[in-house]
């Protein structure tokens, strides 16, 4: 009777075995691996086009004697074992931009066994230039329009670690003014007295301007709106504060802003918390140790927005920033990120998000989102009056600072066109694949 | 109750004997996915290497031209980008056999070794050690110190041989065949573009002089043909001959060299400093155990060609181009220097007396002559060797690499 059962047992085991290996079939450990053929493709494409070589054959009639040449080349890059087909296709756009692939030639050297791969590459012509021409900005309305940078050698920076005002100015001008028809470096605090005043002496047409302030949390401010200046009743205000403050500089740029109707460019952290002058702030400092500036803090912000909307000056000092962490780009900024070739990184943190309310209290609209609201905070856009006169775009993340964000909000806010070449035109574009196959043993 | 005892006995045999044939094929099933996902792992890590030596240049980025220390290993031409690997780089490896050894060559009058990587032509670039990186410092920097092994070998992909050719009288004018060959087939119809240096006595006891020429051809269905100079004698004259094989976008380049200094090499150049493109040009006898007396007295004449992307050599001026190289001590070397950011040929032609010259080059970038580099460790005992291979260019000519990686260890 045991016997039996111990039969059964033993029809088990047997019955579970030939399942397993039924569905468990192991390859040859020795198949680990075969030769990379995908990337010796590209490799060999590459190579093979590393001096403009197959960029010039692919273009070339069938019956050109170079198609032989270029079989002669891959059978003598390629290993015995290796065989390989080279395929060209032509490619054109019909008129909705719809691309089509047409095969315009192939070459090979055998059929292929059971193990193949493929790369592919794209070459242009060598007969064809592409170019990429901006639109200038304001150009579509008749009114060009003039980009300002502050890059005042007598300004310190703060919240712009790892970088100097001047530095950062440097690296907007490279990026956004192949958008404007004029761009105009604010070189010191007194020219942009000039630039305040509107003044015919400067380069450029102040009206309709875009103002960028790349010293971070602090302000540029001149000798003249400074306690004791010519126009320090348009800049400091004596009565609040311990020893006064300069909020009231702050009411006048934002009244500025709605006259000339700028769009002012605040690129990273808490928008006009501190006004700087190296000469005239010699001994004052920021409580973290940077000289050459002084604290206005939250009143700032409030004041510029005042002066924006048109209201008289009323001393404010609401919070009207603050933290909210990780906040990531809008759908919008990420096409356009794309749209421009402008990429910075999609999760940002934000910590002087500005608040949602400011819209409502100041009658201003928001443009071109660049991160998505969180917390009812907006952590970077463009707030336009509803007036149509003057813009404040405001970037509230952490440092270190990233210019592309701010160059970004711009091009989301006026969004220049990019007049390209039409990489699809027929003639101009052909795609190079080549198969590689391998015949015997790994 | 006997009979149910031998029932028990007999069925507890049968259903050892069937547990232990089960568990010895699945433990054969299991020792080959073990072994299956092991050699797995090593042809992951091939494929890691590659991408890292290829496809990055490694840190500093410009760590081949510079003798700064190695933080991050790469061989990729920083200037290029893709699959171009930096002709300096290369240079700075600690070059090894097939059996994983280094070759050195102690010189004694800077009391330094040189890493030596071989051209197939008799010709070194002789590095001082100090500024090589080696093979432990590499796996450290890839981070599989103790853990895997590799081995990077880096070979033209074209094979060009030359040979000279014998002439019957009255002609003794010099003809040099030269075939090349791709992977295992002859390459027709390749342009080659060709330079003969001649070596010239200059007369009484001055230096030596080069007299050049140059040409391009093309090779014939058997991928060889037929260069001829009138004017270079087959047998008399020295001479240097260097060519470039291009079709297509497959480059490669070619060397041989006739002495007539009975088959000893008088001068060795050796690079001193490696940032700044200093090289000793040394005495032979202070380098081999040459024996003999009295030693040879050698000029030598020295001249930098740069390579251009078109393979045309330009001729560039340099420092101390000319000297009198004695054997032992209280005599010193010479040296000059090359503009170290080119890429080219340092051609050292020696008199000994007016019917026994020579010549050695010094490539400066290692695809300028076509040198193959080995580096890394040996795989010889290792069950599974899993090998990568690309095709990459270095300073024009075409390369293939190859990486082999191992597992260390059980």
């Amino acid at each position: 009777m045991r016997t039996v059962e111990v039969l059964f047992v033993i029809v088990i085991l047997l019955g579970a075995f030939v399942i397993t290996t039924q569905f468990a079939v192991l390859p040859s450990p020795s198949q680990a691996f075969g030769t990379n053929l995908r990337e010796l493709s590209q490799s060999t494409l590459e190579t093979l086009d590393a001096q403009g070589t197959l960029s010039e054959t692919v273009f070339k009639d069938t019956s050109d004697p170079a198609w032989g040449d270029l079989q002669k080349a891959i059978s003598a890059s390629l290993p015995p074992n290796v065989v390989y087909n080279l395929s060209v296709y032509d490619l054109s756009a019909d008129s909705q931009g719809v691309i089509t692939y047409q095969l315009a030639n192939s070459i090979s050297d055998a059929g292929f066994g059971a193990d193949s791969d493929a790369s592919s590459l794209m070459l242009t012509s060598p007969n064809v230039t592409f170019t990429q021409d901006p639109q200038k900005v304001g150009e579509s309305t008749g009114q060009p329009i003039t980009l300002y940078i502050l890059n005042c050698s007598d300004a310190n920076g703060w919240w712009i670690t790892g970088y100097t005002g001047q530095s950062l100015a440097s690296d907007l001008y490279g990026l956004l003014s192949p958008y404007f028809t004029t761009t105009v470096l604010i070189n010191t605090t007194d020219q942009l007295g000039l630039l305040l005043e509107n003044s015919t002496s400067l380069e450029g047409t102040i009206q309709n301007a875009v103002v960028v302030n790349t010293f971070g949390e602090s302000v540029p401010i001149p000798d003249d709106y400074c306690d004791g200046g010519s126009h320090d009743d348009e800049g400091f205000d004596p009565s609040h504060d311990v020893d006064g403050t300069y909020a009231k500089y702050f009411h006048t740029l934002g009244s500025l802003t709605r006259q000339y109707n700028w769009t002012w460019v605040s690129i990273v952290g808490y928008p006009f918390y501190y006004v700087t002058n190296t000469e005239y702030f010699v001994s004052d400092q920021n409580t973290y140790g940077i000289y050459g500036m002084e604290d206005v803090r939250t009143a700032g912000v409030n004041a510029f927005l005042q002066g924006l909307d048109g209201a008289s000056y009323s001393y404010d000092e609401t919070g009207t920033a603050s933290g909210v962490g990780v906040v990531q780009l809008t759908s919008e900024a990420l096409e356009l990120c794309n749209y421009y070739g402008v990429y910075p990184a999609p999760y940002q943190t934000s910590s002087r998000a500005l608040t949602q309310s400011i819209e409502s209290n100041y009658h201003l609209d928001r443009f071109a989102t660049v991160f998505e609201l969180k917390s009812g905070r907006i952590a970077g856009a463009t707030f336009r009056h509803q007036d149509g006169s003057g813009a404040l775009t405001a970037i509230g993340l952490t440092r270190i600072p990233d210019i592309r964000v701010a160059a970004l909000a711009l091009l989301m806010y006026y969004r220049p066109t990019i007049y390209r070449s039409e990489f699809g035109a027929s003639g101009t574009s052909r795609l190079v694949t080549l198969q590689l196959g391998q015949q015997g043993g790994t | 109750m006997a009979g149910a005892t031998i029932d028990h006995i007999i069925s507890v045999t049968i259903l050892i004997a069937a547990l232990l044939v089960a568990m010895t094929t699945y433990n054969h099933m299991f020792a080959t996915a073990v072994d299956y996902d092991r050699n797995r792992q090593v042809a992951t890590k091939a494929a890691d290497l590659m991408n890292t030596i290829c496809l990055s240049p490694g840190n500093p980025t410009d760590w081949g031209e510079t003798d700064t220390s190695l933080l991050g290993f790469g061989l990729q031409d920083p200037e290029a980008g893709g699959y171009a690997l930096s002709p300096y780089s290369i240079m700075r490896l600690r070059a090894s056999n097939s059996s994983g050894d280094s070759q050195l060559v102690y010189y004694s009058k800077t009391g330094l070794y040189y890493n030596n990587i071989s051209a197939n032509y008799g010709n070194s670039i002789l590095i001082p050690i100090g500024d090589c990186v080696n093979y432990t410092t590499a796996t450290e920097l890839l981070g599989i110190n103790k853990t895997y092994g590799f081995r990077v070998d880096i070979t033209p992909t074209l094979d060009i041989s030359i040979s000279q050719v014998a002439v019957s009288p009255p002609h003794n004018h010099l003809i040099l065949k030269v075939e090349v060959r791709g992977s295992g087939l002859p390459l027709s119809d390749a342009t080659l573009n060709y330079y003969l240096f001649q070596v010239e006595s200059g007369g009484g006891g001055s230096y030596p002089s080069i007299k050049a020429y140059s040409g391009v051809e093309q090779t014939d269905s058997s991928g060889s043909v037929l260069i001829e100079f009138d004017e270079v004698h087959e047998s008399n004259d020295p001479y240097s001959f260097t060519v470039y094989a291009s079709l297509s976008g497959v480059n490669g380049v070619g060397h041989y060299s006739y002495d007539t200094v009975d088959g000893l090499e008088l001068v060795v150049p050796f690079i001193q400093d490696f940032d700044q493109g200093t090289v000793i040009i040394a005495h032979s006898f202070d380098v081999h155990n040459y024996t003999e007396t009295p030693v040879p007295e050698v000029k030598y004449n020295a001249t930098f060609f740069v390579l251009n992307q078109n393979f045309q050599l330009q001729e560039v001026q340099i420092e101390n181009s000319t000297g009198h190289l004695v054997y032992g001590e209280g005599w010193p070397y010479f040296t000059t220097q090359l503009p170290a950011s080119e890429v080219g040929l340092l051609f050292v032609s020696y008199r000994r007396d007016a019917n026994r010259m020579g010549s050695v080059i010094l490539p400066w970038g290692i695809g300028t002559l076509g040198v193959s580099v080995s580096f890394g460790g040996d795989p010889t005992g290792y069950d599974f060797v899993a090998t990568e291979l690309r095709q990459v260019i270095i300073n024009g000519i075409s390369y293939q690499v190859k990486v082999s990686a191992w597992k260390l260890g059980s």
